[in-house]
Formats: C-alpha cells, structure tokens, sequence
C-alpha cells in the first residue's frame, strides 16, 4: 500500500461533494446511469491523483494543479459579442457553443445538417440514451484516473454522429468559453465523435478562457472513424493564467480511414493533452500535429501513444515547442507496433526552442514494435535561434528583438501551414504574434 | 567612403589570425573584386565588415564615410549604408518575400530617422525592381528563399540589394553554385545597381564573375593580407596561373 501511496495521492472532497450535488440534478443521473457514475467514481477514488512517480506524470504534477477543492462550474453564459471573435470556419461554417461545459443552444447554429448527421448536446443523449454514450469498442475500463473523474462528474458536450456515406461540406466548429469567475471551478465536459463508413467531417474545437479565473477543465473525447471515413481536426486551445486543461482523446480508426489533427495548445497554467490513436483497419493514417507555447510559468504537456494494431497503415507525429521565460513543455510520444502490424510506417518528430536559459522541455520518444517488417522514426532537436539566420535577418537592418520575433514564428511555420482550416490558421498565427515580444511590428503576418 | 587600415581579425576562441593587416580603400563608383585561395580570410572579411557574432577584431580599422563600422551592430551597419549579399542566404518559412522586404526597408529607414514607405510606392518599386532583375511574381509571394534553388537565392539576395540601395555592397561568394545563365543574370542585376555614389567589393574564388561584372581593381587576398593589387588583367592571370605562379610557390592553393 505504501508504494501506491507514493504514486498517487487521496483526492481532495471536493470531487465527492460535486458528485452529490449532480446526482438528481445532472443528465443521467439517476437509474442505471448513477451507478454507473457511481462506479466511476469509486474507480477515480481507488486510482487516485497521480503525482510524479507515475511515469506518465514524470514531468507533470498533476496533483498540485488538479486536485484542488474546485466547485461545480457556474451556470449562466456570457454576452455573444465574447464568443464571436472566436468565430472560424467561414460564415457557413456550422457551430456548437459551450460555456464552461455546457451547451448554450441559442448562440448555437446547427440548421441544414445533412441527413444521417446529428450534432446534439450530449446532456439530452445522457438524459435518454446513457447507454448510447459509452461503447466497449472504445471505452475500455478507464484505467486513467482523470478519465474515470470524468465519467463520474460529465454534464454536458457534444455529441457529433455521422451515418455511413455522410459529408459536411462546411467546417463544424465546438467552441468551448470558459468564463470569469470569483471562487475556483471545474468542468468536465466529454464528447463523442463518431464517423460512420465513408463519412467526412472537418472539425475546429476551439477553447477560450475569458478574463481571469482559477479553473480546471477536464475533457474527454472518444472519436470512432470507421472504415474509409476521413476526420479532420483544427484545435486550438488558448487559456490564461490559473486555468487548467485536461484534455484526453481516444481514437480508433478503421481500414483505409484517415485522422489529420493539428493543435496549437497556446496559454494556460497547465495544459495537458493526451491522446491514444488505435489504428484497427489496414491502410489507415492518422496524423497529429501540434505546436506547444509555454512563456512566464505555464506547463504544456502533451502525451501521444499511438498503437499500430494492423498491417499497412501509416502516422506521423509532428510536435513543435517554444519555450520563453519559466516555461516548460514536455513532449511523450510512444509508437507501439503490434505483432501483426506489417508494413507499417509510423513518424515522430519533436523539435523544440528554448528561448531562456530557464525554459525547460523534456522529450521522451519511445518505440515498442513487435513486428518485423516495419518502417518507424523518431527525432527530437532542442536549440535556441540559429545564430546564422539572426545575423542574416539584422544584416537586412532589422533590430536583434524582431529578428528574433521573426524567426520564432517562421519556426512555428511548419505547424501553421498543416491547419486544414484557412481561418483557423489565422487566428493562431495572431496568438503566435501576440505571445512574441514586438509581435505587433509583425501584425501583418496574422 | 570604405576605409579598411591594417585589419587583423581572429575567429573567437582559436589563436589562429585570419585576418594580418588588411587595407583596402574602395571610393564611390568603384567596383573592387577580392580573389584568393580557399582559407585566405575572403570570408571572414565579409562577416567582420558586416558584424557577424564569432569573430574579434584584435587591430586596425574598418570605416565607412568616416564612421566607424566596427562599433555599430550588424543592423546599424545596414543602416549606414552597408550590404553583405551572402553565400548562404538563409530561408525563413512563413515570412514571405514581399513582406521581409518591406520590414527590411523600413527598418533602415527608421534607423535613418526617415518615414517609412507607404505600401503603394513599394508595390511599386518592388515590382519595378523585381522585373529589371527578372524575379518573377511568383517569388515575391513565397517564404524569404524557401525552396529557391540556388539560382533564385542569388537572385534574390541582388533584389535586396536594389531595394536597400546600399553604398557599399559586399557580394560573397555569389557565383557559387550558379550555373552559366544564372551568373549572367546576377551579374546583369549587379551591373544595373552599379552607380557613380556606389562601391562594390566582389569576393570570389574564380574570375569567371569577372567576365561579367568589370572589376576597377582586383586584389588578391592570402594569408590574411592583400599580397597584389592591379587592374582586370591581375584576375585573367591568376586564372592563366594559378595563385602559386602569381604570388609564388609558397601560396599555391593546397590541393586535397
């Protein structure tokens, strides 16, 4: 027992208090679906909060951020001129609003959905159809503590289905405000994505935190792409100080199917991102992308484990992270090839800058193959600006601070230009600018 | 306008002097054509002059109409008038040319304490400029160098040198790499930018430049010094001869 104490710690009340207060109250608590929630909870309890001696925590101390006495997050929304500016997508573009985890339907704009396509709040699925939610297919035991939290404390997300055969011609964007708020709160929102066979979605999940708030947010995504389904995803997560995020996302992919996510986690005192991508056809790819930016004393943590389970598919990992001041990123990506998993061909690259001497990042690639005939790589390079480039840029009469302003977004570059979304790419290269000092001067490249 | 008096320059950290009492004066108008061995600091002349990091001056002077230049950070030297066309220019993705080019312009105009130039009169310009030294439309709106071929680089360093429109232009090692049409192109670009109130200083390691960009004066550096001076027929010979048969045994090019 000791040994397990050391790895994870007691959670605080607070969670047991959150989930009295839902029972009765929230979608799918009651009947069936409370002991379901019920037995989540009592799997959270007996995991516990891991702290750092639990190697997937190694560099994040998930403890000190997480378990803290958080309240049930605020009811209400905020004003819609807030939501607008975060608008992607284009004006066709179809949108789902949440406001500290729960859907607000009338900013919301879902009409002419094709036939086969539903976009609900997960809420009314939880209040009719709890059974729907949770899928063995995807949803083994959680062995994850945060996972299991969520299931226990879930109120509301999206609930995103496509039929066999079914396209979205326009982008759907879920956007996910987290508002102000006087006392500390958490959300636990999940969402469940799935795409029949042949059917085609692109996706922007974008996450705000308004103002200042003490605030943690743990989200859980299960995304189901069957065969030949094609799913693309823009994320962009922008938070500030005090916020948490945890967000983690399950994958399973189908033969000849493909998955194409890029994130651009950009703010927030903890971000960590987890994702396990389940390659269960042939001939499928998934592909993740992301760019980290920590600055003052923000944490981004990102956590890919990517299993190749049949032959022929192909992934590719491609991370990029600049770390300014205290910050410090950490990059986990582990390629798992199984014993039947042939002829796969499986990438990862991770490179980073450092931007301060006091900046941190810790890369640990991994491989785990148990077939023969496969092609897989990993890299990751950590340095400051190229010192050639510098002097090539301030021999053109540009001034040390912008020339190093000006190579730290051409470093980010490559991530920008695999956005799917034209407008998403947009908006991030604006949260680059405005993260990089005398990012103004370089207001024209937003 | 660039007085270069006794200059001995080493790399930082090693002992060895690249540079043992360089001078050279170049005036208004004039184009000067540096050539030498591999090793014999060509390089290092260009970067000291420009204020690259990694390289101590121990002695002597660098000026530029009486200014010092070897005070001045390499964006004040810009500012001042001088320009290092590089052997390597470097890509910046995300950034695209048209725009670095602008940045750059006003960056010097700022330092000059002029205004910055409106976005219409460097339409202009750019694309006046652009057309004179065959750089297409195409390469203006793609990433600074980003997937040029060599050709395109060298083009394109030229094409900031014309909008920079500096007073000295120091052109490293430009025929590098470039095949016959495109040094005809570059050196097409040079010769338009050559003015009565410009001066030139063309490094390079073969005089095959020269055939096309007419050298004032030629100048062979080795062993960190200028060792002879002369006129154009100063470059024919050293390619009849070799830096050995010039300058004596003792500065034959090693060969590898």
């Amino acid at each position: 027992m000791s040994a397990l104490r050391n790895r994870t710690i007691e959670p605080v009340p607070a969670f047991a208090e959150a989930l009295e207060r839902l029972r009765g109250e929230a979608a799918g608590s009651s009947g069936r679906a409370l002991e379901q929630r019920n037995a989540a909870f009592e799997r959270f309890q007996a995991l516990g909060v891991p702290t750092s001696r639990v190697e997937n925590w190694k560099y994040t101390n998930a403890a000190s951020f997480a378990n803290r006495p958080f309240a049930l997050a605020p009811r209400g929304t905020v004003d819609s001129s807030l939501i607008i500016p975060h608008f992607a997508g284009g004006h066709k573009a179809r949108r789902l609003i949440l406001v500290n985890g729960r859907t607000i339907p009338q900013f919301s704009h879902l009409g002419g959905l094709p036939a086969g396509m539903t976009v609900r709040p997960l809420a009314q699925v939880l209040a009719e159809t709890p059974e729907l939610v949770d899928r063995t297919s995807v949803n083994d035991e959680p062995e994850h503590s945060f996972e299991a939290l969520n299931r226990a404390l879930v109120e509301d997300g999206a609930w995103i289905s496509l039929e066999d055969g079914v396209a979205l011609d326009e982008p759907l964007q879920v956007i996910s405000i987290l508002t102000e708020a006087e006392s500390a709160f958490m959300t636990h929102p999940r969402h469940v994505i799935r795409l029949g066979k042949d059917a085609k979605l692109r996706l922007i999940l974008t996450t705000v935190a308004l103002g200042q708030a003490d605030s943690l947010m743990n989200q859980v995504e299960t995304v189901e792409i069957a065969d030949g389904a094609d799913l693309t995803i823009d994320r962009t997560l922008e938070q500030g100080q005090g916020r948490s995020a945890i967000t983690r996302s399950r994958f399973v992919l189908g033969s000849r199917s493909r998955l194409q996510q890029t994130t651009a986690s950009i703010g927030g005192s903890l971000i960590r991102h987890e994702m396990e991508a389940r390659l269960r056809g042939t001939h499928s790819e998934a592909i993740l992308n992301g760019l980290m930016m920590p600055r003052g004393t923000e944490h981004v943590d990102t956590l890919i484990r990517m299993h190749h389970e049949m032959p022929d598919c192909q992934s590719d990992q491609f991370y990029k992270t600049v770390a300014d001041d205290r910050g410090r990123a950490v990059f986990a990506g582990k390629i798992f090839v199984h014993k039947d998993a042939q002829r796969t061909n499986s990438y990862q690259k991770n490179d980073s800058l450092l931007l301060s001497d006091d900046a941190e990042i810790d890369a640990k690639p991994e491989l785990e193959i148990y077939a023969d005939d496969v092609k897989c790589s990993h890299g990751a390079t950590c340095g400051d600006l190229d010192p050639a480039s510098l002097f090539y840029l301030r021999s053109r009469g540009l001034d040390e601070a912008l020339a190093r302003s000006m190579l730290t977004f051409a470093f980010t570059g490559e991530v920008l230009e695999r956005i799917a979304d034209e407008s998403v790419e947009h908006i991030v290269r604006r949260m680059i600018l405005s993260r990089l000092p005398g990012g103004e001067r370089l207001a024209e490249l937003g | 306008m660039l007085e270069i008096n006794n200059l001995h320059a080493t790399i930082e950290g090693a002992d060895k002097q690249i540079l043992q009492g360089l001078s050279l004066t170049v005036r208004p108008g004039e184009v000067h054509a540096i050539m030498g061995p591999n090793g014999s600091g060509k390089s290092t002349l260009a970067y000291v002059l420009s204020g690259r990091d990694g390289y101590e001056v121990t002695e002597g002077s660098a000026t530029l109409d009486g200014e010092d230049l070897l005070e001045l950070e390499p964006e004040e030297r810009a500012a001042a008038g001088l320009f290092l066309a590089m052997q390597y220019p470097v890509e910046i993705p995300g950034v695209s040319n048209m725009y670095f080019l602008r940045q750059a312009m006003n960056s010097i105009r700022k330092a000059r304490g002029e205004d910055e130039i409106s976005a219409g009169a460097f339409m202009k310009l750019v694309k006046e400029r652009a057309g004179l030294l065959g750089v297409g439309q195409e390469l203006l709106k793609r990433d600074v160098n980003r997937g040029f071929s060599g050709g395109e680089k060298k083009r394109n360093e030229i094409l900031q040198l014309a909008m920079l429109e500096p007073k000295i232009a120091i052109l490293d090692e430009t025929d590098s790499g470039l095949d016959i049409d495109a040094l005809r192109t570059v050196a097409d670009g040079v010769n338009r930018m050559r003015s009565p109130e410009r001066g030139f200083l063309i490094i390079t390691h073969y005089q095959r430049l020269l055939d096309y960009i007419v050298p004032d004066h030629v100048h062979v550096l080795a062993k960190g010094r200028i060792q002879k001076s002369g006129d154009r027929s100063l470059a024919l010979d050293l390619e009849e001869q070799g830096y050995g048969g010039v300058l004596g045994a003792e500065f034959a090019e090693v060969v590898a």
